[in-house]
């Protein structure tokens, strides 16, 4: 995991500056995001890993498989991409596009369990508090836990806000037992 | 079973309860990648720092010891078999403590300062950092006590002095946890605090040292901090620091004590295990590149501190008093090869060494100390006066011997000059054997050197010599209890003494009563 991450690195880079340049950051992350699924597909994954393709073949079939869904540019990418037999590394390089391109335009998805569930009212009053503590405009993913008890647990990237009931009863068995 | 305590338990519950900071601060988590030998690598965490705790699921601790641009990777400070793959990791803030202070005495804990003695909590009421920084140039000072080691050989020729670091190398089996152990025993009535540190020892090794200890009244005085053969790496690789910050309670507060760790051979080992399986580049003999560093780091706390130190240490609470933390590491070699990466690397580090070799503990020389090698660079500053007058003799005497026993191997006809040199060379060799758990103090020891400088040994035949020894020593105690127990308490040296010394060496020897 964390080796394939440093591969895509370069390539996420190298493709989100490109596009921040040509002014189409939307075009090519769904451009990604379409070879990435695609690339993700059974029978994909055994036509590339097959023998007997030249890397030149791979990413024309590729391309073929996405059609429409990915750019001109694009289709120049994977073709970097099979040159270098990397084209296992699209989901990561997806992904971490997806996080470049949410630092740029300064958002960022945030995942709220809750014990009970929220109404719209309690949702706007949430995002509006994150947001203003993330400096980020927050996309919210909202569900439901009744195993927190009460309370909510917010979850930004790395950042873990817990304020469920589940989690102050942990930290009270752990001071007890220590 | 133990009885309940009621009342007393729920006034626990009740301090824990007061104790818990519930609020919901933001914090970091990662997941779980992969679990290996101690070693767990984590996905996320992005804003954790070198060396902080890590909490896991069950109350699991870890410790952060690669930050890499895509992963952690952290050492397990315990258990690890309940962890597994996808399991959530989080920040805690904190780096690694232990619990520090005088109530840590007389127990046997682990790396991590709990109790592995079966005599209840410690109920320390501080605790310290493991991983701390040596004290600087401007708060410290020169070496100019004496810890007395009690052993002729030793404190004669290679003194040790409160705040120094020296050396104990040899190979297996041959005494260097004995000289430890003698070193902590003597410390009885000197107010010398001590810590001995068993690093991948195995656990029967360290059962024996702490009866012996008890035994000889010493444990009272002592912190036995154990990381048995069995214990994970980490833990092995932690118990030296944790057990400098006990000895560092001593030295912050004006105190002195003398931290023993045996051995720093078997910690390297734990440390190379551990960065082989984070994957940091092997060097020579596979330790990693910062293996220097681990002991300097550790030993380079083993200091003298002067008395602003300690006075703003304590917030003035401490004035005018130095505190000193001596360190003994040992080192173990294979076959006697000093010339090993680990060995020479503590050698250059510390302040002398004191080289123990198995031809001479074969030959029945305990301790098996080879003169000629052993050195103390420091030490000479802090010795005793009167061993210091006295002992200049035993090492040349011990030198020449050496060399003409070689010599004399060869020749048949020896002049009666160098037949006498054998033969006092020889006597001194003898005398300078002492049993185990049998620490002299300074005036028995002046005076056995005091006689064999002078030539009261000659009439005796070599086999004897141990049996004149302990008559001598007893026949002084009897007789001249008072005059040693004055040397013991100044330590000076002067016409007196020595006109005393000279009148009951020859009252005794006409008694000829060995």
């Amino acid at each position: 995991m964390a080796e394939l991450s440093t591969l895509a690195r370069p390539y996420a880079k190298a493709a989100f500056e490109y596009a921040v340049d040509a002014a189409d950051l939307k075009g090519w992350s769904d451009s990604l995001k379409a070879a990435s699924v695609v690339s993700q597909e059974e029978k994909v994954v055994q036509l590339l890993g097959a023998p007997g393709y030249t890397s030149e073949q791979q990413a024309t079939n590729t391309i073929e498989i996405c059609g429409d869904a990915i750019n001109e540019k694009a289709q120049g990418f994977l073709r970097v991409l099979a040159e270098n037999k990397r084209l296992g590394l699209l989901p990561q390089i997806s992904k971490q596009f997806e996080a470049l391109k949410a630092n740029r335009e300064k958002t960022i998805d945030i995942t709220v369990v809750s014990a009970v569930q929220l109404n719209d009212v309690q949702k706007n009053k949430l995002a509006s508090a994150l947001s203003a503590k993330l400096e980020r405009e927050v996309n919210m993913q909202a569900s439901v836990d009744v195993g927190l008890i009460g309370g909510a647990v917010v979850r930004a990237g790395d950042t873990v806000i817990d304020g469920s009931i589940r989690g102050k009863l942990s930290k009270l068995a752990q001071v007890l037992h220590s | 079973m133990q009885q309940l305590n009621p009342s007393e338990i729920s006034e626990i519950i009740k301090q824990r309860i007061d104790s818990l900071e519930v609020s919901s601060e933001a914090r970091n988590e990662g997941t779980i990648v992969s679990v290996s030998d101690g070693i767990i690598r984590i996905h996320g965490l992005a804003d954790v720092m070198y060396g902080e705790m890590i909490e896991f699921d069950g109350g699991i601790y870890g410790m952060a010891l690669n930050l890499e641009r895509d992963s952690v990777g952290a050492i397990i400070l315990g258990d690890y078999q309940s962890l597994a793959e996808g399991q959530k990791a989080r920040c805690t803030g904190r780096i690694l403590e232990v619990p520090v202070g005088p109530e840590l005495e007389g127990r046997v804990v682990d790396a991590l300062g709990n109790p592995i003695d079966g005599k209840g909590p410690v109920n320390a009421k501080l605790t310290d950092a493991l991983e701390k920084v040596a004290p600087g140039v401007i708060s410290r000072q020169s070496v100019d006590q004496p810890v007395q080691i009690g052993l002729k050989a030793i404190d004669a020729m290679v003194p040790i002095g409160r705040g120094q670091r020296e050396l104990i190398i040899g190979d297996r089996q041959i005494g260097k946890t004995a000289i430890a152990v003698d070193a902590i025993i003597n410390q009885k009535d000197s107010g010398i605090k001590c810590i001995y540190v068993a690093i991948g020892q195995k656990a029967s090794s360290i059962a024996a040292v702490v009866r012996k200890l008890e035994e000889h009244g010493a444990m009272e005085h002592t912190i036995v901090v154990a990381a048995t053969a069995s214990d994970p790496a980490a833990m092995q690789f932690l118990a030296p620091f944790g057990g400098c910050t006990m000895g560092e309670y001593y030295r912050d507060r004006g105190q002195d004590a003398l931290i023993i760790y045996d051995d720093l051979t078997k910690q390297a080992w734990a440390y190379r295990q551990i960065s082989l399986l984070l994957r940091r580049p092997p060097g020579r003999e596979a330790y990693p590149g910062d293996v220097f560093y681990l002991h300097a780091r550790l030993l380079e706390r083993a200091a003298r501190v002067n008395a602003d130190y300690v006075e703003k240490f304590t917030k003035g609470e401490v004035k005018g008093k130095t505190g000193s933390l001596t360190a003994l590491p040992v080192i173990e070699t294979q076959a006697g090869d000093v010339s090993a990466f680990v060995p020479t690397n503590v050698i250059s580090i510390t302040d002398g060494q004191i080289f123990l070799e198995a031809s001479m503990f074969n030959a029945g020389v305990r301790p098996a100390m080879n003169a000629g090698v052993s050195v103390s660079r420091v030490g000479g500053a802090a010795q005793t006066k009167i061993v210091k007058k006295l002992s200049g003799g035993i090492r040349t005497a011990l030198a020449q011997y050496r060399e003409l026993a070689a010599f004399s191997q060869f020749a048949s006809d020896l002049d009666e000059a160098t037949k006498a040199q054998l033969d006092h060379g020889e006597r001194v060799t003898e005398l300078m054997k002492q049993k185990q758990y049998a620490p002299q103090s300074v005036a028995e020891m002046a005076l056995m050197i005091y006689a064999a400088d002078n030539k009261f040994l000659s009439e005796v035949p070599v086999s004897k010599i141990g049996d004149f020894e302990s008559a001598l020593l007893s026949y002084m105690k009897a007789e001249h209890g008072d005059l040693l127990e004055q040397i013991n308490k100044t330590g000076d040296w002067n016409d007196d003494i020595q006109a005393s010394f000279e009148a009951a060496l020859k009252k005794f020897s006409s008694t000829q009563t060995w």
